[in-house]
């Protein structure tokens, strides 16, 4: 029971690892949170389970198609609704995010019905690692979790895109007047961010294996939690404030019971925001 | 520092004291009640329950728009505050046979009670921290309803709730007919918005501006301000609280869904989409958002789509909501431009 | 150290570290009852900073102040208003924008006129008798700033100088004993700011209030003070009769490095 815990735990916190990222440097361009952050998750699963159902994709075709439909997604709400959000008080972009949030959960219930649906596709063979069994998709989350993390650190330090990205999260002022495209910079994130929350939710799905329009809301206010603790725009405390959130939610769903789970995001995030209100990994207060 | 309204410069809030357009506002107050009163004669069945709905939906939305519109803070905790209300409520009603008023009393204090420990926290937070504790402590409410099975059963909920009985203590008899539920929530509606009223144009609503406006500014003229947003808090949670309490025994069940953000999202259109930092507004948005949806029986999610849509598109165009649009408009119509 | 009880306010060894940043480097000093003080130095010498520490902006790193003996170091800015009756305005923020020049005399004057909390929720005729009192108190103190126009336009509407006059009334509302100015006259045009300096002379003459100022434009000073303090860096540099404070070799340096 306890490694498996352990092993549920960091699975878990891998997938909300690579959603929370996401937020995160949204956050860092625009500081606004995204409350349809975890309806881009919920698009990705669904995009690669109507791959699978509809067009009769193998699951590793149906994963770029899934990137793919919400990428250009998150393009258009780009352009709509976040380009507007730079230099708005923060409760525009809260009532904003919220309102697609709304159109995008409402409007997945509209097309393929409220139902639950059954994820059929992914790795789920079961391998034997220093004797504990796990499934193949789990072992291809937490990998493409830390991958993902490594090539981030790369594209955010390495390139001219990411050194764009942390000088508008720095000074977008100073950017502006020197001539950076902020409104591009905004969206480039934005469809990056969306992306990652995307590849979480097509990499989960084979596990979690149903899905339903009204799934992405637990995982936005759990993200929130997650890059609270982690603190701001901290790349590394985001994947540690994760791994740990998975771990706490597991432990709680094994030893206390699994109605109990989704409330420890939020008591952890009162907990932080009321003892360290600077996150779990630096002492400055962001929000 | 000053907690941002949605609007930088926001006006509303000022309109209270003075207001030009006063006899005007007093005027449509009661044309208002007198038609409403007058609606049984013309309305049917379901369009009396869908105008019971939303008068119930006042409630909390007043709430909101107390703290949010008066005293500049964004709360996701309403719609718990009204299931607090509901639950205790029906919850002493079952168990005691308590009176109607009691009842409102109960869910009343239950959520005011519940805000303040939550607020002693919540209310050091400032921003994104203070609105997700509000979102938190919403979750947390509704898996104390879902586990606390002894007391709430569960995902079954309460159902057979006694309806409202009018009565001092004992006797008295149950409002059953559609009729009497509507008259009696029009009752609470009204002593709703009048005690909304008193509450803002006193010398402790003013404060709550002036918090709103500018917390540091406040403070240095004398503003005991964490004690007023204290009170902000915990009133706009009496207000959700009284109108759980209503709810319950009008529908006569009560179950966690009504934790669900579906319930939270409506509110806070209410309040954006008929005009934060009004009265007038939120009754507006209550009738146009809530009333007509229900009685034209739009589908949840194509609603859901329409309130999403609505969201985007006030943030952006206009931030203060439709009523003060209308207002202009009308002012526009008559040549007569005011101040603010 | 003792604090001087009779001082309007007495500052004791006060410092503020921000960081690193050393913004005010331990300063003691008395100002006296009924006295005009004027406070200048170069911009970011600790000016604000110091108004911060003695109204509960900011809490001290280290040093106590005391209002006519009371230590009211640590307090919150609301219970420095209300018991120890020194106020304070701010360089940037001025009024309430969103409500009515009129109001934002009627709220400064709540404390006074509605001390007890329960109080506040009031709505009955002792109530409605109380605001209309201080709407003549606020209709007065329009006349004497003169503004009496514009009572009902709304403060954020009116001219930063305009402003700065509906600021400087609002702090007569609460009754203060010690007004600590900052920066009234930035940003004024002449005529307001003669306007200004008569005000302030005649709520010192009539009404015996304390003033401290914050102000660069040192004719003003020269003019308006009794007596003038000068920071740099944090410390006192220089204290005494105006005339002799501009001719200070050390003032004159510290502009001139400043
Ligand atoms: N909240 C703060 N955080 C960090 N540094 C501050 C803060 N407030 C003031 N300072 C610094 O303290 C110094 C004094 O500032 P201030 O008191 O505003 O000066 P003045 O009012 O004389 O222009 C400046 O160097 C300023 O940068
Ligand atoms: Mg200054």
């Amino acid at each position: 029971m306890l490694t498996d815990a352990v092993v549920n735990g960091i699975t878990a916190g891998s997938v909300y690892a690579l959603v929370a990222v996401g937020m995160t440097i949204i956050f860092g361009v625009l500081r606004a949170i995204n409350f349809a952050h975890g309806e881009f998750y919920m698009l990705g699963t669904f995009g690669a389970w109507w791959g699978i159902e509809t067009l009769d994709l193998p699951y590793i075709v149906s994963i770029p198609l899934a990137l793919i439909i919400v990428a250009t997604i998150a393009l258009a709400v780009g352009v709509l609704v976040m380009k507007r959000l730079i230099d708005q008080p923060f409760q525009i972009g809260i009532v904003a995010t919220l309102g697609v949030s709304l159109v995008l959960q409402n409007a997945v219930i509209l097309i393929f019905g409220g139902a639950y649906k059954m994820f059929d596709g992914g790795w789920i063979e079961p391998v034997e690692i220093l004797g504990v069994s796990l499934s193949e998709q789990r072992i291809l989350i937490v990998v493409a979790a830390l991958a993902i993390f490594g090539l981030l650190e790369l594209v955010v330090h390495r390139t001219r895109f990411g050194k764009t990205i942390r000088a508008v999260s720095q000074n977008i002022e100073a950017c502006k007047v020197v001539g950076v495209n902020v409104p591009a910079v905004v969206i480039g994130t934005f469809v990056l961010g969306c992306t990652l929350a995307a590849l979480s939710g097509v990499l989960t799905a084979p596990v979690t294996v149903s899905l339903y329009g009204g799934m992405g809301t637990s995982i936005t206010v759990k993200t929130f939690a997650i890059i609270v603790m982690g603190g701001v725009g901290n790349v590394s405390g985001t994947l540690f404030a994760a791994w740990l959130l998975g771990l706490m939610e597991s432990f709680v769903a094994s030893y206390l019971g699994l109605q109990f789970r989704d409330a420890v995001a939020f008591t952890a995030l009162i907990a932080v925001l009321t003892f360290l209100p600077g996150g779990l990994f630096s002492k400055r207060e962001r929000f | 520092m000053a907690t941002m309204q949605l609007h930088e410069v926001n006006t509303h809030g000022s309109h209270i004291y003075n207001n030009p357009r006063h006899g005007l506002r007093i005027t449509g107050f009661v044309v208002l009640v007198v038609a409403l009163a007058a609606a049984p004669l013309v309305a049917g069945e379901y369009q009396l329950h869908a105008l019971i709905v939303s008068m119930t939906f006042l409630l909390p939305a007043l709430g909101l728009n107390l703290i949010l519109g008066y005293a500049g803070m964004l709360s996701f905790a309403q719609m718990a505050f009204f299931g607090i209300g509901a639950y205790s409520s029906a919850l002493t009603a079952m168990r005691w046979g308590t009176p109607f008023w009691l009842n409102l009393i109960i869910g009343g204090l239950a959520a005011g009670v519940v805000a303040v420990p939550l607020g002693i926290p919540a209310l050091r937070l400032r921003r994104y921290s203070f609105v997700m504790c509000t979102l938190g402590f919403a979750v947390i409410a509704q898996t104390v309803a879902k586990n606390l099975v002894s007391v709430t059963r569960g995902d079954l909920g309460l159902s057979q709730v006694p309806r409202p009985r009018i009565a001092l203590w004992s006797g008295g008899f149950e409002v059953t007919g559609i009729t009497s539920y509507y008259y009696l929530a029009l009752t609470l509606a009204v002593l709703a918005v009048v005690a909304f009223l008193a509450l803002v144009s006193s010398a402790a609503g003013r404060y709550m501006i002036a918090i709103r406006e500018d917390e540091t500014l406040a403070a240095s003229v004398g503003t005991p301000t964490w004690h007023y947003r204290m009170i902000a808090f915990a009133l706009s949670a009496v207000f959700a609280g009284v109108g759980g309490s209503f709810y319950v025994h009008y529908f006569t069940v009560i179950s966690p869904t009504v934790f669900d953000p579906f319930y939270a999202n409506t509110v806070l259109v209410i309040v954006l989409g008929g005009g934060v930092g009004t009265v007038g507004g939120v009754v507006l948005g209550s009738f146009l958002f809530v009333a007509a949806s229900e009685a034209l029986r739009i589908a949840p999610d194509l609603r859901m789509i329409a309130y999403g849509l609505l969201l985007i598109v006030i943030v952006f165009a206009c931030p203060e909501g439709l009523l003060p649009l209308f207002m202009r408009k009308l002012d526009g119509l008559k040549g007569r431009t005011h101040v603010a | 150290m003792s604090p001087d009880t009779l001082a309007a306010l007495s500052i004791r060894g006060i410092a503020k570290r921000f960081g690193s940043i050393v913004a005010v480097a331990g300063i003691s000093v008395d100002i006296k009852l009924g006295e005009i003080c004027g406070l200048t130095g170069p911009n970011g010498s600790g000016k604000s900073t110091l108004f911060d520490c003695c109204t509960g902006l900011q809490k001290p790193s280290t040093g106590r102040v005391y209002a006519q003996g009371l230590d009211i170091t640590g307090w919150d800015m609301h219970r420095i208003v209300r018991e120890a009756r020194v106020i304070r305005s701010f360089q940037k923020a001025v009024v309430f924008r969103a409500l009515s020049v009129e109001e934002n005399l009627v709220l400064c004057g709540q404390m006074i006129a509605f001390a007890g909390m329960a109080s506040t929720f009031g709505v009955g005729p002792a109530s409605r008798h109380r605001v209309r009192r201080l709407r003549e108190q606020a209709g007065h103190l329009l006349e004497l700033v003169g503004l009496s126009h514009m009572r009902h336009a709304t403060a954020g509407q009116i001219s930063f100088g305009q402003q700065k006059l509906l600021q400087f009334a609002s702090m007569l509302m609460p009754e203060p004993r010690v007004i600590l100015l900052d920066e009234p006259m930035a940003g004024v045009n002449p005529i307001l700011i003669d306007r200004m300096m008569e005000n302030i002379n005649r709520a010192n003459r009539e009404q015996g209030i304390t003033f401290v100022v914050v102000e660069h434009n040192l004719d003003a000073m020269k003019a308006l003070c009794h007596r003038l303090l000068v920071l740099s860096r944090g410390e006192l540099i220089a204290d005494g009769a105006p005339d002799a404070v501009v001719r200070d070799p050390a003032v004159v340096e510290a502009y001139l490095a400043g």
